[in-house]
């Protein structure tokens, strides 16, 4: 099953490393990815080319519009924030990411590695950096697939929608799965436990998902969704929108806190054997 | 002129003091978990040169004060200094001049053992060389195989050459021994004592008391997180016992050995005679000299046994043995 590696890798620093032990899954998430954005391009034809989809989103109950993004299917924009952005794509770009990001430091020192990795001559906030950079640039890697899977599917299945555009929903996304990887590294280093770090960054995505999504429904929700990463990234329409600084930067800087507390959390802390 | 004479000693030692500082030196040092154990008030210096072993069950501790050597964990009171150098402030400083070989090997399974060593080489900055040639070839290790299809003794190799390169000053060891094959361990123990003899310090634990004998200097002793005891190794040599057995061609010399302080005659058949010598050896041989003697043999206790009675000894009266 697994083959011979014939060449040693030329692993030196701490993010090659990480880069090299998670090449595996990234190739297989990234393809994944590539082939969902793909197929999900090629499928625009055939619902553009059916008047009655055209129409369907307002036979919808209004909950349900909101939660999946549900507009007019008959255009490509529409199309697109429904099917792949709305939740699919960022969805499974956020659980790799989660993933990861729970694996990071609490993986290391579940399966004992940190110890020697620590004895060496380094500071705690630099292994955790390296690894951080590994897992923001594996995050950008995959959503590499969803790029190039958008490249040619729009195209080919005339979406119609600007580069721009599509580069900014693009760039939420990946946002969206920085900041996730970043919490649950965070939760990982701070407790050494892999298992809460995934579970606890999983619960606040998926809550972060609803609260920008039922804030439109539900009135004293409203105020809240500000704090929502997902309203910042993607509930604000970045598909017909565009890049909007402001409310990236706002999920940019949430990302930064979060691994400045995966730092902290890291520095303080007893290691476990 | 003779002011400055009485001066220069002093200043002399003065430019020493840095690298005269001990290697490990740990005081009033307590690490306590919740409802378990830890260690507590532990007092410890390794001198520079010097094998020390610490000896004791598992969960005594060992683990828990090497791991604060290495600030993996860190003690609720105490100072612990490296080298003079605190091991928290200056842990980078501090893990430059140490090797250490875990107790619980964690290796990454993926890589093979020349990319996990690699790795490491260059977090120790040795860039791309690969000072672990010599080292691995002397305990033939394989280094392109993956890690995860070694067995548990090349798995320890893997960490023992990674605990030894770059010839660091002093070697934290934790269980070093453990799944190795007895002619793994006897390379083990000869690398450990020629590390001492250039000059490394040496810091190990173990349960195994035949390992201790064989290659430290001194020994702690510790149950329930403190030090119980601390003992030389010498001295215990010293103190061990020799049984002599003997037949003489005539009469037996019973009285003079009687009279002897550190004989006592286990049996006595008038021309044949056991005895138990504690210590020296010389008087016995002084006395035995004056009479014609048909055999002798000669057995001494290994140190292991020694060991044992030394510990023994302890439970009954603590603070008194064979050895201070």
């Amino acid at each position: 099953m697994r083959l011979p590696r014939h060449r040693d890798a030329q692993l030196h620093s701490i993010f090659e490393r990480a880069m090299f032990e998670q090449r595996h899954s990234l190739y297989g998430w990234g393809s994944g990815l590539f082939a969902l954005a793909l197929l999900m391009c090629l499928l625009y034809p055939t619902v553009r080319s059916n008047p009655a989809l055209a129409t369907l989103h307002e036979t919808y109950p209004k909950a349900l519009r909101s939660l999946f993004g549900i507009t007019n299917l008959a255009t490509g924009t529409g199309f697109l924030r429904a099917e792949l952005f709305s939740v699919v794509a960022p969805m499974l770009v956020i659980v790799l990411a989660v993933l990861w990001g729970g694996d990071t430091i609490a993986g290391e020192e579940e399966r004992g590695t940190i110890n020697l990795l620590l004895s060496n001559p380094v500071t705690r906030w630099r292994v955790l950096l390296e690894k951080w950079a590994a897992l923001l640039a594996g995050v950008v890697a995959v959503c590499g697939g969803l790029a190039a899977g958008l490249a040619i599917g729009s195209p080919l299945a005339r979406l119609d929608i600007a580069w721009s555009r599509l580069a900014a929903a693009i760039l939420a996304t990946a946002l969206l799965g920085a900041l996730f990887a970043s919490v649950a590294l965070a939760l990982g280093a701070a407790s050494g436990r892999r298992g809460l770090a995934r579970g606890v960054a999983s619960l606040l995505a998926v809550a972060s998902y609803l609260l920008s999504s039922l804030a439109n429904l539900i009135s004293w929700l409203a105020p809240l969704k500000g704090l929502s990463p997902w309203y910042h990234a993607l509930g604000v329409d970045p598909l017909s929108r565009g890049l909007q600084l402001d409310h990236v930067s706002i999920v940019a800087a949430m990302t930064l806190f979060a691994a400045g507390v995966a730092v902290v959390g890291f520095e303080r802390r007893d290691l476990a054997v | 002129m003779s002011g400055s004479t009485v001066s220069e000693p002093k200043r002399s030692e003065a430019r020493c003091a840095p690298s005269a500082r001990p290697p490990i030196q740990m005081e009033a040092v307590t690490k306590r978990y919740r409802g378990a154990r830890g260690i507590e008030d532990m007092d410890l210096e390794l001198r520079a040169g010097e094998v020390f072993a610490f000896l004791g069950p598992n969960g005594a501790g060992k683990t828990t004060t090497i791991r604060i050597l290495l600030d993996l964990i860190r003690p609720d009171a105490g100072r612990v200094q490296l080298f003079g150098l605190d091991v928290r402030r200056h842990g980078v400083e501090v893990r430059r001049r140490v090797g250490y070989l875990p107790g619980e090997l964690g290796l990454y399974e993926q890589l093979t053992a020349r990319e996990i060593l690699s790795h490491f080489a260059y977090l120790r900055g040795a860039g791309r060389s690969e000072p672990f040639a010599e080292l691995a070839e002397r305990f033939e290790l394989e280094l392109s195989r993956p890690v995860r299809s070694l067995s548990k003794g090349n798995r320890q190799k893997v960490a023992l050459v990674q605990a030894l390169m770059g010839d660091p000053e002093l070697l934290i060891l934790d269980e070093p021994t453990t799944g190795l094959d007895p002619l793994v361990q006897d390379q083990v123990h000869a690398t450990i004592r020629s590390a001492a003899r250039s000059g490394r310090s040496v810091f190990l634990s173990s349960h195994v008391l035949s390992e201790v004998a064989s290659v430290a200097d001194r020994v702690g002793i510790i149950s329930d997180g403190r030090i119980a005891r601390l003992v030389r190794i010498e001295e215990l040599r010293a103190a061990a016992v020799h049984y002599v057995d003997v037949r003489f061609q005539g009469q037996g010399g019973y009285e003079e050995l009687c009279a002897l302080s550190n004989v006592r005659i286990t049996a006595d058949a008038g021309a044949t005679m056991s005895i138990e010598v504690t210590g020296s050896l010389d008087p016995v041989i002084a006395v035995l000299a004056r009479y014609a003697i048909a055999d002798l043999t000669i057995r001494e206790t290994d140190l292991e046994t020694v060991f044992r009675g030394a510990l023994g000894r302890h439970d009954e009266k603590p603070g008194r043995g064979a050895a201070a």
